[in-house]
């Protein structure tokens, strides 16, 4: 039999990876998880909740026996979605398909960090697509709170690369 | 062959090309607009980049993006699928330019039969018949009595400076010429300003008969027999179907030498169709080529065996065509446009699809990207899906069409799943009796023509 630890941990690997459930069977006990994501609209400011069912119940038994089924309904948190924007963020968008860099050239530093604050029209990155460098600016006057993407990572159209507190 | 290729289009025919690449373990990659973001080619690529918003000239036209796509994702060979850039020449030079192979012919071929007067040229030049007629303006009825002499009665007179179906006259014959030709000239100065008057030779009941061709980059051509789409409305093909109930052994065999003299005059690699009009009297007539791959290429497929979109990766990637020229088939297929569309208004009718059960069964074949819940975008074609029936004679395929139309359920939006179903019934077609004004007929329900509807 599983310890609430371990079944906890078990539904955070769920909800983390985003795997359809999980089934462990035991000599002597089955979980089961079944793990069930609510679509995301990425433009929303709503994190991603999972609920699961665990199912624990005995392995089947030995001739002749029966045993009750406990079925256990649990809702969890899953992680907070990488790309969403917390209360009162704006995300800055890719407006185009491409590769994000963080800074003008490979050994310059980067345009902006977290923390930073940036004017509407300030270069915060570059995306590179067919060899041209396109140079994305800030919609807004505000504090960067996050990057999303890593340098050097493809990212495509829609996609978040910085999340912007507006002043 | 390649290792990934990119498919530059969306819904059933990006599906379509998602499940040859499939076949021949081809890594794939969907673009998409923010609006196909559900949509099925996007969840069965191996990759997907979104490309753009909703507006095709924003996403699926963007030819910046898509090349941008092509290289985040390591993709080492485009395919355009129908429509969209799908005939753009400059779009495969980009391609070539960028290293990324093109599923495709030349660009040099696409321009080629882009222009439908140098297409017609070209025609001419390799003894393809053409549509006669005069290509400049007349100088007077007697010009016209001579150009007509030579194209054969009954012709069209049409302004020079005419177009949307004004200026155009029809004339049975020698005497009726003069008078027709007097009033089409004032006709043409009062709509237009200008009297010219040119004329071409009028085919009063064509067929739309289409070759498929295929070709290799080694020279070898090949046809695949043809496909009869006589049934269309302004233009736009409904229902298609092969071997053509009009052509006899020896038609089958001059039209498809010509379509592949075109090609070889073009300098044709992958795949292509060359159009052409079938006259009631048996004479056939150049079109145009359409070069690339299809809407109803499945036709095709059932009715040869062979899987057309595998045959353009292996032309792409250089293999040679070893398949023999000439219409070898088995059977007969018919295929039903299933447009998201009100059956008798033909306006589109997107949204979301509440129920959606294709046929099944012997014979029957369904080409879709739909799926229950799916939301039908309002920023593209109507087209939902491709009900294709097979069977070993044309009676037996309309049985199982009929059939299959009766058993489609699809609920949520209007389809045009009863429209084909009165194609179906109709006595017209079902004697193979249809030319290009069949469904101009259907619709009036013109009554010199209606027979008695033969019971399902």
């Amino acid at each position: 039999m599983l310890t609430f630890e371990q079944i906890k941990e078990l539904i955070e690997l769920v909800c983390e990876r985003n795997l359809q459930g999980v089934e462990i069977e035991r000599a002597g006990f089955r979980v089961r998880i079944d793990g069930r994501t609510l679509a995301t609209n990425s433009s929303s400011t709503v994190g991603a909740t999972a609920a699961t069912a665990v199912q624990v119940s005995p392995a089947p038994p030995a001739a002749g026996q029966s045993v009750p089924v406990e079925e256990l309904a649990v809702a969890a948190e899953a992680p907070e979605e990488e790309s969403v924007a917390m209360d009162g963020q704006h995300l800055l968008r890719s407006p185009i398909v491409g590769t994000f860099y963080t800074s003008p050239s490979p050994d310059a530093d980067p345009y902006v960090k977290v923390g930073d604050r940036v004017k509407q029209g300030q270069v915060l990155c570059i995306v590179e697509a067919m060899k041209l460098m396109n140079e994305i600016e800030s919609d807004e006057d505000g504090m960067i709170e996050k990057v999303f993407p890593k340098n050097a990572q493809p990212v495509e159209y829609g996609e978040p690369l910085f999340a912007v507190r507006p002043d | 062959m390649f290792k990934k290729v990119l498919i530059a289009n969306r819904g059933e025919i990006a599906l379509r090309i998602i499940q040859a690449c499939r076949e021949l373990k081809v890594e794939t990659v969907a673009v998409h607009s923010t609006a196909d973001a559900d949509s099925l080619h996007v969840t069965y690529a191996d990759e997907a980049i979104c490309i753009g918003p909703p507006p095709s000239s924003e996403s699926y036209l963007n030819v910046s993006s898509i090349i941008a796509a092509a290289e985040i994702t390591g993709a080492d060979a485009v395919h355009p699928g129908y429509g969209f850039l799908a005939e753009s020449a400059a779009f495969a030079e980009v391609l070539e330019e960028c290293n990324l192979t093109w599923i495709g012919p030349t660009p040099a071929s696409i321009r080629m039969m882009g222009d439908k007067a140098k297409a017609r040229q070209t025609a001419a030049d390799a003894g393809v018949p053409v549509l006669p007629g005069s290509r400049e303006p007349l100088a007077d009825v007697q010009e016209g009595e001579k150009v007509a002499a030579e194209v054969g009665y009954p012709i069209m007179l049409k302004a020079a400076a005419g177009g949307g179906g004004r200026g155009m006259r029809i004339v049975q014959d020698r005497e009726a010429l003069e008078s027709q030709f007097a009033t089409a000239s004032e006709e043409a100065v009062k709509s237009f300003g200008d009297g010219s008057v040119y004329l071409e030779r009028y085919l009063v009941e064509p067929r739309h008969i289409e070759f498929q061709i295929v070709a290799d980059q080694f020279g070898k051509i090949i046809h695949l027999g043809e496909r009869d789409c006589s049934i269309q409305r302004r233009h736009q093909k409904l229902v298609e179907e092969s071997p053509s109930p009009a052509l006899t052994p020896l038609l089958r065999e001059q039209m498809g030498d010509a379509a592949i003299k075109l090609a070889a005059a073009a300098g044709y690699v992958n795949a292509g169709t060359v159009e052409f009009l079938l006259d009631h009297d048996g004479r056939f007539y150049f079109m145009e080529m359409n070069t690339r791959i299809q809407v109803e290429h499945p036709v095709t497929e059932m009715v040869t065996g062979l899987d057309l979109v595998k045959l353009q990766l292996h032309m792409a990637a250089g293999d040679r065509l070893t398949v023999p020229s000439g219409f070898n088939a088995r059977g007969h297929a018919i295929e039903c446009r299933i447009n998201a569309e009100d059956p008798e208004r033909f306006t589109p009718s997107p949204g979301a699809i509440t129920t959606f059960h294709p046929p099944g069964g012997p014979g029957i074949r369904v080409d879709t990207h739909a799926y229950e819940d799916y939301v039908i975008p309002p920023y593209y074609d109507s087209l939902l899906a491709k009900l294709v029936a097979f069977g070993q004679d044309r009676d037996e395929a309309i049985a199982r069409m009929q059939r299959a139309l009766g058993f489609f359920v699809i609920e949520g939006v209007r389809t045009s799943v009863p429209l084909h179903q009165r194609i179906m019934q109709d006595a017209r077609f079902r004697a193979g009796n249809v030319s290009t004004r069949f469904m101009e007929r259907l619709l009036e329900g013109d009554p010199s023509e209606t027979s008695k509807p033969v019971e399902a």
